[in-house]
């Protein structure tokens, strides 16, 4: 497997841009009202969205502004108050938790700020653990999987480590790995690299831009790192619940 | 996804010590209880050997009566009891009538084989009176007088100790005292004069004809007459028979007790210690359950992130609860391992002196009741756990 994490020189085909290919996820008026007793705040508000396939978006704002809550319900994690969500062209509000659960394993990867990896399961084991929801995939396939999502991050021969035994970078990659090993659509990423050091958020912003260029994995990603949005094809700006450009 | 259970919870092992360490010692107690539960269910099913019902036990006390007199005197009671109406047959016997706190036992030998049984010293009508009932031979009878061996009615398990599948009818037994007895008949089933919770043990009857006025007569062997009634007796029969005893012994003391009430006397002394177990190990269970609850419901406190992780990647709220009883059952069969183990020592060092089948059958019981008490304590937390809403467990730290 071709290592991601080769030096730039190697890495010279980067240039190219997939164009946007077509909707991949469309947000349309999503209003999202968080209620209390005795207080109403508006998280989201008549936000529109399309990301289309092949796109790498990167979403900012201030803290508060609802990006993590955008995420969320592009994620199908969390159902807004009103308006309408089409993944690959199908609305799905109507749809059972199960149905949203199948959605999610299959389209849709997600890689948090804070790894969310289970520290009592080896780093193959951890990104194994999407495809032990799909039903039909053999055990035998899961490691394959799990193995070449792992070379692709570069981290091959950490198979059996435990994730206490990684860098923070290093544990980033194996969370980008198991967002892989499901081979989604859509990578959903929340300040990928906010829990790491300058060098090691450049090493992983590296990475999900070659898996954005070179496989064409759309990805979306909430940031508070202007340079790391810069990077990226489009760049959206949150303020107070509503999209500002 | 059962291979993924046993590798975080093998990979959990040190945090999951103490669970499977209660867990064991949850199952020990059940397997030990269950035990002891088990072999008296199965001692209390078999068969007495024996009716109770309409069953009269009368204890005599000749009352200061020279012993030269005793045994006419005993005779002429029998006799007369048999003619009072409402009374259907009279059988005299020793101490240890049914269900009675005394027992008796001695060796016995069949060429090479040999027993230590329980012995019954019982008039010709012993057999009318508790309704014995006979696979071989007969019962005694006064012909059996002028035996040239004194005749036994032996039990099925006296039977299988003494001549295991050979012939047993006429054949000679040597006992008390080295004399020499001789079978003539065979109990179809076995006999448990300590009632329900005796175990099938040998049961030897010894023909006497003369139960009282004997030199080694004590104050500890009293004459006991046993009178089956009819099922309309009533208490007034009772106090008739006290009279009538008191007039034709001139002066005996006597006390009516049915056997159906000296039941419920010794059913009550082995009852009462099976209860206080049961008490007991029920309380032990009942913390087991609270403390296995505390713990699960902890467990999926600090695991908040994790569940919301494993929805974010394609997990149902049904698959979580289903993750988290798997977790518990996997623990659990961990705790059982040990204590299977452990269990399987008993039969093998013969601890309790209880026969495989009941241990058998209360590993089943422990195992099938610990799995459901962890069941049940993991079902809420579990559910719990289903509900949390995975983007805002994946928020927290």
């Amino acid at each position: 497997m071709e290592n991601m994490l080769a030096p730039a020189a190697h890495r010279a085909g980067d240039t190219v841009r997939p164009q946007a290919g077509p909707p991949v996820l469309q947000l349309r008026n999503i209003e999202k009202v968080y209620q209390t007793k005795t207080i109403e705040t508006v998280a989201l508000h008549q936000v529109n969205l399309t990301i289309g396939k092949g796109e790498f978006v990167s979403i900012m704002g201030p803290s508060g502004c609802g990006k993590s809550t955008l995420l969320s319900i592009m994620g199908l994690l969390d159902e807004p108050t009103s308006g309408e969500i089409e993944l690959d062209g199908r609305p799905v509000q109507s749809y059972s938790d199960r149905e949203l659960a199948a959605l999610r394993n299959h389209k849709i990867g997600f890689v948090f700020q804070s790894y969310h990896l289970i520290n009592d399961l080896s780093v193959l084991d951890n990104v194994e653990l999407p495809l032990l929801y799909r039903p039909g995939v053999s055990g035998r396939e899961r490691r394959e999987r799990a193995y070449a999502a792992l070379e692709k991050v570069g981290l091959g021969a950490r198979t059996n480590h435990f994730p206490g035994q990684l860098s923070g970078g290093q544990r980033q990659r194996v969370a980008i790995a198991r967002a892989l090993a499901g081979r989604p659509e859509l990578i959903l990423a929340d300040e990928p690299t906010g829990n790491l050091d300058s060098v090691m958020g450049e090493e992983i912003m590296d990475l999900l831009l070659h898996l954005n260029r070179q496989e064409g994995t759309t990805i979306v990603m909430v940031t508070h790192d202007e340079q790391q949005a810069l990077k990226t094809q489009r760049l959206i700006r949150f303020f107070d619940g509503s999209q500002v450009s | 996804m059962i291979r993924h259970l046993f590798t975080l919870i093998w990979n959990r092992k040190r945090a999951n010590f103490l669970l499977v360490t209660e867990i064991f010692f949850a199952f020990v107690v059940l397997f030990v209880l269950g035990s002891l539960l088990v072999d008296n269910y199965r001692k209390y099913t078999a068969p007495l050997g024996y009716t109770y019902e309409h069953v009269w036990q009368i204890d005599l006390d000749p009352n200061g009566q020279p012993i030269s007199r005793q045994d006419a005197t005993f005779e002429r009671l029998i006799q007369l009891l048999k003619a009072v109406s409402g009374v259907r047959s009279v059988a005299a016997t020793r101490s240890n009538t049914p269900f009675s706190f005394s027992d008796s036992s001695t060796d016995f030998k069949a060429g090479s084989k040999s027993t230590n049984s329980d012995i019954y010293i019982v008039g010709d009508d012993m057999q009318d009176v508790l309704s014995l009932q006979l696979a071989e031979g007969r019962w005694f009878n006064r012909h059996d007088e002028v035996a040239a061996h004194p005749p036994l009615v032996i039990s099925q398990e006296a039977r299988q100790a003494l001549f295991a599948k050979g012939p047993a009818l006429g054949k000679t037994v040597r006992g008390l005292d080295n004399q020499d007895f001789q079978v003539v008949g065979v109990l179809a089933t076995s006999y448990r004069g300590r009632g329900e919770f005796q175990e099938l043990e040998p049961a030897i009857f010894l023909r006497s004809a003369k139960l009282v006025g004997s030199a080694d007569t004590t104050s500890f062997d009293q004459p006991r007459l046993l009178i089956r009634v009819q099922p309309t007796a009533t208490a007034e029969l009772e106090q008739r028979l006290t009279k009538e005893i008191a007039a034709v012994t001139g002066g005996w003391k006597s006390t009516v007790i049915t056997l159906p009430e000296q039941r419920t006397i010794r059913m009550k002394f082995a009852l009462a210690p099976m209860g206080g177990m049961v008490l007991v190990c029920g309380f032990l269970i009942f913390n087991v359950a609270l403390g296995l609850f505390g713990v699960l419901w902890y467990n999926i406190s600090q695991r908040r992130a994790e569940i919301g992780l494993r929805r974010a990647i394609g997990a149902t709220g049904s698959r979580i609860s289903g993750q988290f009883l798997g977790e518990i059952l996997v623990v659990t069969t961990f705790g059982l391992a040990f204590g299977l183990l452990v269990a399987a020592q008993f039969p093998l060092l013969g601890v309790m002196n209880i026969r495989l089948p009941v241990y058998l059958a209360s590993m089943a019981l422990a195992t099938a009741l610990v799995y459901v008490l962890t069941a049940i304590c993991a079902l809420y937390p579990s559910l719990l756990a289903a509900r949390i809403r995975p983007a805002v467990a994946l928020r927290e730290e």
